[in-house]
């Protein structure tokens, strides 16, 4: 929404400065104000119609992303460390993000936007189970 | 911390070295004084300068010590600002040499302790340099904490797995190795001024003569021949510099690969570390029946130099010693299970799509009469690549191991121990869910940490998941599919 507001502005200040293409400036209205309603709108829902998450005892689930979709799994036995973000936006929502990493670059899992409670226990969760510091594949 | 320990200085002939390579990198400054000097009419600039330049290249000699310690080892260093570097020494995964020229006729050479770590620039732990003779002893008590058992037998020779032939030189000249210095040498005499210096000067006007006489296509041809033929001998000899005398030996759990003419280097592996493989067979290198090798390895970089096992060699070659390092010759060079109609269907829209673009536009716009012709080509080589890249495709898995094999231009065949897999990830585009396929991408922490298995049929991603690690088979995402 922010980079939209950002774009809508900056339309704006060019129309003041200059304003003999009319026409390119309705172009340009018009296709902000469509991305606008997407991005706002039918992506976050799609996205919260795609996005799952599930701790079992053995492994982490996610399912994540709209166009690319993705489902990554990753076994707790090797869970290397378990971080807990908040953001500005997210603090404002009462929201928190978990990156649950392995050993692997490639191989984090992260759960975003969870409730700030939920993502409290889904930590003390990981790190109940998981044997942080034992067998990481290394 | 350990205390034992005394600090000790790096060879003594490094005070030779340090001053030249010192030089060697102001080269741009020191020109540019020498400009200064004679612009201004006083020479002193460009000779305090070189004194300067000198006088940091032997203090580095002494501000740099090393020591190693019962936990640790430690490398102290920098002029103005003093850094101390140290690496525990039970996370430390390589050891590697490498002597230069100069560092060769001193009788020197270069230690580089690796700890798996990103570690570039001054991060990384290198001792320049230490006496050639001084350096297996080195190597021997910096790997004993991690490698005990195997150092004493590491000085022996060990079983020769592959050792470097002429023959091999056939696969680089094909490579773009060649052009790629000619491109850089001319990048370098143009910022040197050389474009100002050659315009108008009599090269410029014979060069334009000659255009003149024979006709510009002829001298363009002309030209393209012969930077054509410098390339290839560049690239000869830039393989024969670096590869020739390479020997790959293994002594029981150490991999040891040594190369190179002028420059020497020599890496040594901790086989424990070892995940499996990776054939690569660049397009060039494949026409004549060639492959490279790298290792898949925990604490070593997976793409570039750090992981090469074998340069462009004849494939059974590879074949032989990737099934020797990892026991399985049915990963290596066996059969692979094919991803069907829909994953060959999509390299084939993939493909053609430029030519279809292209094809519109030749329609629509006025086009030269060559253009055709052109575009006939580029169909041709698009088809071929699409034919070529569905061919490739293919995967195995089982037994514990997972192998991969995709591309065309730079075809690979990744074969991935089961065990050291420590996380699947199932990527679907939107294309890829109208096609019923996906992309299966097993992360690891060796090699390049992630290996990916392109467009399989969908529900039967998570079943090559299941039959490579069996902790995926219980779990929710299977069973979504299964």
């Amino acid at each position: 929404m922010i980079p939209w507001a950002v774009l809508a502005l900056a339309q704006l200040v060019w129309f003041v400065v200059d304003h003999r293409t009319w026409w390119l400036h309705a172009v340009a209205a018009v296709a902000t104000a469509v991305g606008a309603v997407v991005f706002v709108v039918v992506v976050p829902l799609w996205r919260f119609r795609v996005h799952r998450w599930d701790v079992s005892p053995d492994a982490v689930y996610t399912r994540s992303g709209w166009l690319v979709q993705e489902r990554r799994i990753a076994p707790i036995s090797r869970v290397q460390t378990v971080d807990t973000e908040r953001g500005p936006l997210d603090r404002l929502f009462g929201l928190a993000n978990v990156t649950v990493t392995t050993a692997s670059s490639a191989g984090a899992v992260r759960i975003v936007a969870l409730d700030s409670d939920v993502a409290d226990r889904v930590v003390a969760q990981l790190t109940d189970i998981a044997a942080i510091g034992g067998e990481d594949a290394t | 911390m350990s205390t034992e320990a005394e600090w000790s200085r790096l060879s003594a002939r490094m005070l030779l070295v340090h001053p030249v390579h010192e030089v060697l990198r102001q080269i741009p400054v020191l020109v540019g004084t020498v400009v200064l000097g004679s612009a201004t009419g006083n020479p002193m600039y460009a000779v305090a300068v070189l004194v300067v330049t000198v006088g940091i290249g032997l203090a580095r000699w002494f501000t740099t010590s090393y020591r190693i310690g019962a936990g640790e080892v430690q490398l102290r260093r920098g002029i103005l600002q003093r850094k101390v570097l140290s690496l525990p020494r039970n996370r430390i995964r390589s050891v590697s040499t490498d002597a230069r020229l100069l560092h060769r006729l001193l009788g020197l050479t270069v230690v580089r302790v690796s700890t798996g770590q990103e570690a570039k620039g001054d991060a990384a732990f290198a001792l320049d340099a230490v006496v050639a003779a001084e350096a297996p002893r080195l190597r021997a008590v910096l790997l004993a904490e991690s490698l005990a058992p195997d150092v004493e037998q590491a000085q022996t020779s060990g079983r020769l797995l592959a050792r470097w032939q002429p023959s091999w030189l056939r696969y680089s000249p094909l490579s773009f190795t060649g052009l790629a210095m000619i491109a850089a040498a001319i990048g370098l005499a143009y910022q040197l001024g050389a474009g100002a210096a050659l315009q108008d000067s009599r090269i410029e006007q014979s060069g334009a003569a000659v255009a003149d006489r024979w006709g510009v296509a002829v001298t363009v041809a002309a030209a393209t021949v012969v930077v054509l033929v410098a390339s290839v001998i560049l690239s000869v000899l830039q393989s024969l510099l670096s590869y020739a005398n390479l020997d790959l030996r293994r002594d029981a759990d150490v991999l040891h690969l040594r190369h190179g003419l002028l420059r020497v280097r020599e890496h040594t592996f901790d086989m424990r570390r070892l995940r499996g493989g990776t054939l690569r067979e660049p397009l060039l290198v494949r026409l004549f029946g060639g492959a490279r090798l790298d290792a898949v390895m925990t604490g070593v970089d997976g793409a570039g130099e750090a992981s090469m096992l074998l340069p462009p060699c004849p494939k059974s070659t590879a074949e032989t010693v990737l099934a020797e390092l990892i026991a399985r010759p049915d990963a290596v060079s066996g059969e692979l299970r094919r991803h069907g109609p829909a994953a060959t269907r999509r390299r084939w829209t993939r493909a053609l799509a430029l030519p279809a673009v292209a094809a519109v536009a030749l329609l629509i716009a006025p086009a030269p009469n060559w253009a055709p012709v052109a575009w006939a080509l580029l169909t041709v080589c698009c088809a071929l690549l699409a034919f070529d890249r569905s061919r490739s495709l293919g995967h195995r898995v089982g037994d514990g191991w997972l192998v991969a094999r995709t591309g065309s231009l730079q075809r690979r065949r990744d074969c991935v121990a089961a065990p050291g897999i420590i996380g699947w990830t199932v990527r679907q585009t939107l294309m890829q869910r109208r096609a019923g396929v996906a992309t299966l991408i097993a992360a690891t922490a060796a090699g390049v940490k992630h290996y990916q298995v392109i467009d399989v049929p969908v529900d039967s991603a998570w079943t090559i998941a299941a039959e490579a690690s069996p902790w995926v088979a219980g779990s929710k995402w299977a069973a979504d599919f299964g």
